[in-house]
């Protein structure tokens, strides 16, 4: 299998330059975040709350996303969570692929695993195209989007079809599809850190506090059938 | 557009960053615009496609402020990220519209966010930097003035405080006819400090003396302050720190100007978050005393059997209200229903409830600012249908403002239900015959048993709130139970030293108590201590085979002495290695 001097230089160099850059902002950002205070903590905790419910309550928050029915907004949209399961597995595997195509290309020789990538690929691609008609349709969310919320999912969703035209690694029968790919996968890792795509970076935070701040009042874990104890 | 910024416009963007916390900043940049949050808003619910309304749009018009002056996301590109900074005080004014008028602080979508955004806590912060610059609905600033002024946020006056205990007592002591009965003022050394909303000074004194009246029965050692006894706090709802320190401060003082043990707070939401979650962050203080809902002191009271309920006395079918700040702030989900079952005849949930049961609609201060009231009761015909479907007769809430908040709702719609409390069902149900008095003399601990946990369980009240206060005086933490069935529950939690079981009691005996303690604990079980009334009774498991022979056996009526002995020699034994 040959391949272009372009190809080459997009398949690594770009590629580790790419994310080098991100890894630095990323490092200035959460650098930013950690610039405000946290704030002390000095109730005692309530009802069931207490140091070990706090862990508890931390790991059921960060969790949450793994369990539609603990939260009623996706409890009562199960297709709109699975979609976001499907465009996430996609993004993952997008991602992978971005780095077995050159560092680990005989990983997706067989069809199979190319037809796997093609697949989780397709379907994030096909669930962008609903979420661009739904921001564009839903008048809720129309309301609140702003250029980089429309601009961020256009990019995924395109990226999502070129990652699944370089799933067969076939620069033989034309580099398009895989410079196309490279090159949109380096865009995005210079334009994450300052578009709404970098939500994944604040996830983790943001469930953490709210999962110690509820958890200390005995609000999470969220158990429908806890039966009080009186001190 | 305007370039140059109003006075009000510039203070208010120099305190914005002195409003900023790590958690508050990760809600402002975390928020992916998905619009997941935007059905769990009752306002939305009510108002089919006004997108204003929509929790996320809401929450965006503090997050443009954000990013055009803090985000450097959003002073690159402020356009691309939606950043937009503010300029007039007409601006100031449409955020006040959107910040007191469109939302009420119930969090129910910040539990409903995938990234956990808190939209609540993003809205206070917008409140607070409004009132800041003095730009509030007239009614937020009144009573913020009032609590600043005179102490409470219904600004009333010291000796129409005491006039209203007075008379309130003065009926107490007239029903009960027992001059003990009396409200006790200032009271030294109280083993309870109880707090109330002003509300019910002013317009609901009856609930003054039902808790006195619960306190009298179960024979509590309490008292209520005469200054620094308005446990409701504003600054919570008008997002002003300082109002809430200075509040929750006064408070704290009092009581332990009293010397108080523990501080009771009467049922309302906002005063038991403000005080008991908030207050102590607010006010900057380490709390050296105990604070809790009049909710779970009653319940307490109730599975301590120092009080005894007749739940005929309400022959009512009664739904209950989560009030938001009880329970989807402060997690009290369950204390409430299980007291509420043992004072009605009927009790039917409502739904959705708890964590996702939909605001009174007068929270957040919405009752105070009369401007907002047609949209407020436009939004609550969510709450209307929700209470309709329980065809209950009355709604049972642990809330002063979502009484209001209902009350208000039930009349504009035509609901044929009422509105109360626990403390009224239970004061109702209380059985007047049983009335318990409790030895307050207080000895010395003996120092070998502090540190130790007993539980009784036995379902004669009599000998409980016997046992219970004299193991107190000995120095223990004694636990109560009337109901066999918890002491499994309860010695899993609490991990007592040793558990006094009474061997008859009704549903399940105490050996049948030992039996399972002996079978899910094994060796881990904590020591045990048979009560009996006398006859004989058999140590089996379920394969007859001869089960380990308890610490001890007493006999009724209990000595003292010998318990007292017993305890140490066996507790002593214990502790060796």
């Amino acid at each position: 299998m040959t391949e272009s001097a372009l190809l080459h230089f997009a398949e690594h160099r770009l590629q580790e330059v790419a994310l080098l850059f991100m890894a630095v902002v990323y490092a200035l950002r959460l650098k930013w975040m950690f610039s405000f205070k946290f704030g002390a903590e000095r109730q005692a905790p309530t009802g069931k709350g207490g140091k070990e419910n706090r862990r508890r309550a931390v790991a059921y928050s960060l969790l949450n996303v793994a369990m539609p029915w603990a939260m009623e907004s996706t409890r009562k949209n199960l297709l709109f969570w699975l979609q976001f399961v499907v465009f996430h597995l996609g993004v993952a595997a997008a991602i992978t692929l971005s780095f077995l195509i050159p560092y680990a290309p005989s990983v997706v020789r067989p069809r199979p695993v190319v037809l796997a990538f093609q697949i989780l690929t397709g379907a994030a691609f096909a669930v962008g195209v609903l979420r661009i008609a739904r921001r564009l349709s839903n008048p809720y969310v129309r309301a609140i989007s702003t250029p980089d919320d429309l601009f961020s999912l256009l990019l995924l969703t395109v990226w999502f079809l070129f990652s699944l035209l370089a799933a067969p690694n076939t620069p033989e029968r034309g580099e398009g599809p895989l410079l196309a790919f490279f090159f949109l996968t380096a865009f995005l890792l210079v334009y994450v850190p300052f578009s709404k795509i970098s939500h994944y970076l604040y996830y983790p935070f943001g469930r953490y506090f709210l999962g110690r701040t509820l958890g200390h009042r005995g609000v999470f874990p969220l158990e429908r059938t806890y039966k009080p104890v009186v001190p | 557009m305007a370039t140059i910024r109003s006075y009000k416009v510039q203070k208010f963007l120099e305190r914005l960053p002195q409003k900023l916390s790590r958690p508050v900043v990760t809600s402002l940049v975390a928020c992916v615009h998905c619009g997941l949050c935007t059905e769990s808003c009752h306002y939305v619910l009510a108002n089919p496609g006004d997108v204003t309304y929509a929790p996320a749009y809401k929450a965006d018009q503090i997050r443009k402020i954000f990013k055009r002056h803090i985000d450097w996301t959003g002073r690159v590109l402020p356009g691309w990220v939606g950043a937009r900074s503010v300029f007039t005080d007409e601006e100031l004014e449409e955020l006040k519209d959107i910040a007191f008028g469109k939302c009420t602080n119930c969090r129910r979508c910040s539990l409903k966010c995938p990234m956990g955004v808190d939209f609540a806590v993003l809205n206070r912060v917008t409140r607070g930097l409004l009132v800041h610059v003095g730009v509030m609905p007239e009614g937020v600033a009144v009573v913020s003035k009032d609590q600043w002024e005179i102490g409470n946020l219904m600004g009333v006056l010291k000796e129409d405080y005491l006039e209203t205990l007075e008379w309130m007592s003065e009926e107490l002591v007239e029903e009960v006819g027992d001059p003990a009965a009396a409200i006790p003022i200032d009271k030294k050394d109280a083993d309870v400090v109880y707090a109330i909303n002003p509300r019910e000074v002013k317009y609901d004194p009856r609930t003054i003396k039902d808790a006195a009246k619960i306190f009298y029965y179960a024979g509590e050692n309490w008292t209520m302050p005469s200054e620094g006894w308005d446990m409701t706090n504003f600054g919570l709802f008008s997002g002003d720190d300082e109002l809430g320190g200075a509040v929750a401060r006064r408070l704290f003082e009092k009581v332990q100007e009293l010397r108080g043990k523990k501080l009771v707070i009467s049922e309302c939401g906002r005063g038991y978050r403000s005080t008991r979650c908030e207050g102590p962050n607010w006010a900057g203080m380490d709390i050296p005393f105990e604070m809790e809902s009049s909710v779970v002191t009653m319940l307490r009271y109730a599975q301590q059997g120092r009080i005894r309920l007749d739940r005929r006395k309400n022959a009512i079918s009664a739904t209950y209200h989560d009030s938001c700040n009880n329970a989807r702030s402060c997690g009290m989900f369950e204390e409430p229903r299980e007291l509420l079952r043992q004072v009605v005849t009927e009790f039917r949930e409502m739904y959705p409830n708890r964590a996702e049961n939909f605001c009174c609609t007068g929270g957040g201060g919405a009752m105070s600012m009369s401007e907002y009231a047609p949209r407020r009761l436009k939004s609550a015909k969510v709450k209307a249908d929700q209470l309709a479907a329980t065809g209950a007769q009355v709604v049972v809430t642990s809330c002063h403002n979502c009484v209001d908040g209902l009350n208000d709702l039930i009349r504009h719609y035509g609901l044929p239900m009422k509105v109360t409390q626990l403390v009224n069902l239970v004061s109702e149900a209380l059985a007047p015959a049983e009335r318990k008095t409790r030895v307050h003399v207080r000895h010395a601990p003996v120092p070998a048993f502090a540190g130790h946990t007993i539980l009784v369980a036995d379902d004669e009240p009599d000998t409980l709130i016997f046992l219970t206060a004299w193991l107190e005086d000995q120095g223990f933490r004694a636990l109560g139970l009337t109901d066999p069935l918890q002491v499994l529950e309860v010695v899993r939690a609490e991990r007592p030293h040793l558990v006094v079981l009474d061997v008859h009691m009704p549903c399940r005996s105490g050996v049948e108590v030992y039996r399972t303690l002996v079978r899910e604990e094994g060796e881990k079980r904590p020591l045990v201590v048979f009560l009996t009334g006398g006859g004989e009774f058999e140590l089996f498991d379920r394969n007859c085979h001869p089960l380990p022979p308890p610490e001890g056996i007493l006999e009724k009526p209990v000595d003292l002495n010998r318990l007292g002995s017993w305890l140490s020699r066996v507790l002593e034994d214990r502790s060796k290695p």
